[in-house]
């Protein structure tokens, strides 16, 4: 099946006072309908700005180039204004982390999803009426016609989160997006919405992209597994292979670092020494390089590792892992 | 001892719903005791009471039933509780806004020792380089503002904050869940490091429990103002009694649930 995004050498710099300073480096992935993608990486590693950059809703200082991000045969790293209003929220649509700064909060939930509605599509205010009434239900959202008469204020987070879901919904897209969507939840109140997402991907044929930090929700949405740091893809394969299997030096220190329903004081978490490079500062080099175990001496300072199979699909971005494979890296 | 407890500790709030008052029990007839270099953790979701049993546990929330006792004394009028918080400190969930955004880390630091009178102030600038460097983080940090340390930083100078009055116990309100899961790891560190050395015993807050199973010998799950289940950790964590801990374990996101090879 051909993939409806595909994301070629993809980079986001800003302006900085000594030369540009690099967000996004070089990433590429593809997704295919049905299918999911998370990206997974701490603060700064890159991953809400390539989401913005597929809405075309990077901040107006930054700079996007690429070789292509073909989405159904067009090239959006060449769009224009107007023609980004046809596929942000029409076929690409984004569910933000906070529902109660996505949602307007002097409007009811019923005209909020009618006016998405009927920016996009030629439809009467009763046709944008019952595909409200629709969207809600599928997101799960109880009572739709008498409770969308509510204002966000009325409703607890969950169900806020429920109606920027419907929001994302109401115009049928291919591809949603969504960037920490259950981070700000309860963790019942999460794993409901999780459950949710994967349903509606399966149910609808939608492409899902999914970004968080947190590598058990990651194994909870299944798909692929994007592991970014400091700008830079390290990682990626099916989300099973790369988290039982781990190969990047850095993917193995978050998995270390992370602790699970079975950790005990017994076998103590180990963090990652040291800290995220600041951005603009991971120069040509391996951006995990000043903190890595296993650094090559004088190539992972001045070289970056290209892609080096770790198994079907599964990839790494380690210099070690393609001069010794597995056991150089453990 | 220096024993931290909470006996049958009530809380109603009085809430307006359309113009009608009704009481709400935020906290309903809970106990908790946390003995010396004990790590006692506090489960629950948002609204069951977490918060407001341990913020009365430091008197900045007043009981409406019930009594908080320190050392076998129990705490009652405004010295009291003066007393009890050179002993018991509370280190709260969001290190930005916890942190006086004018106010230089070494100032924020010595803050507590002026307050209580316990330091000389010759002494107070050496007395707060050792307590940076306890917490892992540079003496020079001293001199820079809040908005100059990063999420991580902040966490480990608000427990320093918190440990300048060498309290015997630590009260600590979800002070991890906004950080990184690598920062997050050397946070987690530092607090066993400190219990270790210090003996302190800790109240630790959390949704996450993940982070509870790792850090607590003990754990109380409360839902709706109600302590619904407690023990050990590991009887709680892998034989739960309460359907309520059940569902709260089984919607933990977690990848050590992963085998090898299997499908996704």
């Amino acid at each position: 099946m051909a993939p409806v995004l595909s994301v070629e050498n993809v980079s986001v710099r800003f302006p900085g006072a000594r030369g540009d300073i690099t967000v996004v480096d070089d990433v590429s992935f593809t997704l295919e309908a049905g299918q999911s993608l998370v990206i997974a990486g701490e603060s700064g590693s890159g991953k809400s700005m390539i989401c913005q950059t597929l809405l075309g809703i990077a901040p107006g200082a930054a700079s996007v180039t690429g070789t292509r991000i073909d989405w159904k045969g067009r090239d959006l790293l060449r769009l224009r204004d107007h023609e980004w209003q046809a596929i942000r929220g029409a076929e690409i649509a984004m569910i933000f982390q906070d529902p109660t700064a996505a949602l307007n909060p002097l409007i009811t939930v019923e005209n909020q999803i009618v006016d998405a509605i009927r920016a996009h599509r030629n439809v009467s205010r009763a046709e944008a009426r019952a595909r409200a009434i629709e969207v809600l239900g599928l997101a799960g959202f109880p009572e739709p016609e008498h409770r969308m008469r509510s204002y966000p204020s009325e409703l607890s987070g969950g169900l806020r989160q429920r109606v920027a879901i419907a929001l994302a919904l109401s115009c049928s897209p291919s591809l949603i997006i969504a960037d920490e969507a259950t981070t700000n939840l309860d963790v019942s109140i999460q794993a409901q919405i999780v459950k949710l997402l994967r349903e509606l991907k399966d149910r609808l044929g939608l492409a899902l992209i999914f970004v968080t930090h947190d590598l058990g929700l990651a194994s909870d949405i299944g798909g692929d597994l994007l592991v970014m740091y400091a700008g830079c893809a390290v990682e990626r394969g099916p989300v099973n292979d790369v988290l039982t299997d781990p190969t990047h030096p850095y993917t193995r220190g978050l998995l270390r670092s992370a602790p699970t329903l079975k950790s005990s004081r017994a076998n103590p978490l180990r963090p990652i020494p040291g800290q995220m490079p600041k951005p603009g500062s991971v120069g040509a080099g391996s951006p995990f390089g000043s903190r890595c175990p296993v650094v090559v001496d004088g190539v992972c300072e001045v070289q970056r590792a290209g892609w080096t199979s770790a198994g079907p699909r599964h990839d790494v971005a380690c210099h070690r892992f393609a001069l010794e494979g597995r056991e150089g890296v453990r | 001892m220096s024993t931290l407890v909470a006996d049958r500790i009530v809380k109603t709030f009085t809430v307006n719903r359309g113009g009608a008052t009704r009481e709400l029990r935020a906290v309903n007839d809970v106990s908790l005791t946390v003995a010396p270099g004990e790590i006692v953790g506090l489960v629950g979701e948002s609204g069951c009471g977490k918060t407001t049993l341990s913020r009365i546990m430091i008197g900045i929330e007043t009981a409406t039933a019930g009594e908080v006792s320190y050392d076998g004394r129990p705490v009652k009028s405004r010295s009291d509780w003066r007393a009890l918080r050179r002993s018991v400190q509370y280190v709260f969930q969001d290190p930005f806004t916890a942190l006086c955004p004018t106010m230089r880390i070494g100032d924020a630091l010595a803050e507590p020792l002026a307050i209580h009178r316990i330091c000389p102030p010759a002494e107070r600038k050496a007395r707060v380089a050792r307590m940076l460097e306890m917490v892992g983080l540079h003496p020079d940090v001293a001199r820079r503002l809040p908005n100059q340390l990063s999420g991580g930083q902040r966490q480990r100078v608000n427990l320093a904050r918190a440990l300048m009055l060498e309290p015997k116990v630590l009260i600590c309100d979800e002070i991890v869940s906004g950080l990184d899961v690598s920062v997050q790891a050397q946070v987690l560190g530092l607090l066993l490091e400190l219990q270790e050395r210090l003996g302190l015993s800790l109240v630790f807050i959390s949704h996450d429990l993940r982070v509870v199973r790792y850090l607590c010998s003990r754990v109380l799950v409360m839902y709706m103002g109600e302590v619904v289940e407690q023990g050990a950790v590991e009887a709680v964590f892998d034989n739960p009694q309460h359907a309520y801990t059940r569902a709260l374990l089984a919607a933990i996101p977690d990848h050590s649930r992963l085998t090898a090879g299997a499908a996704n």
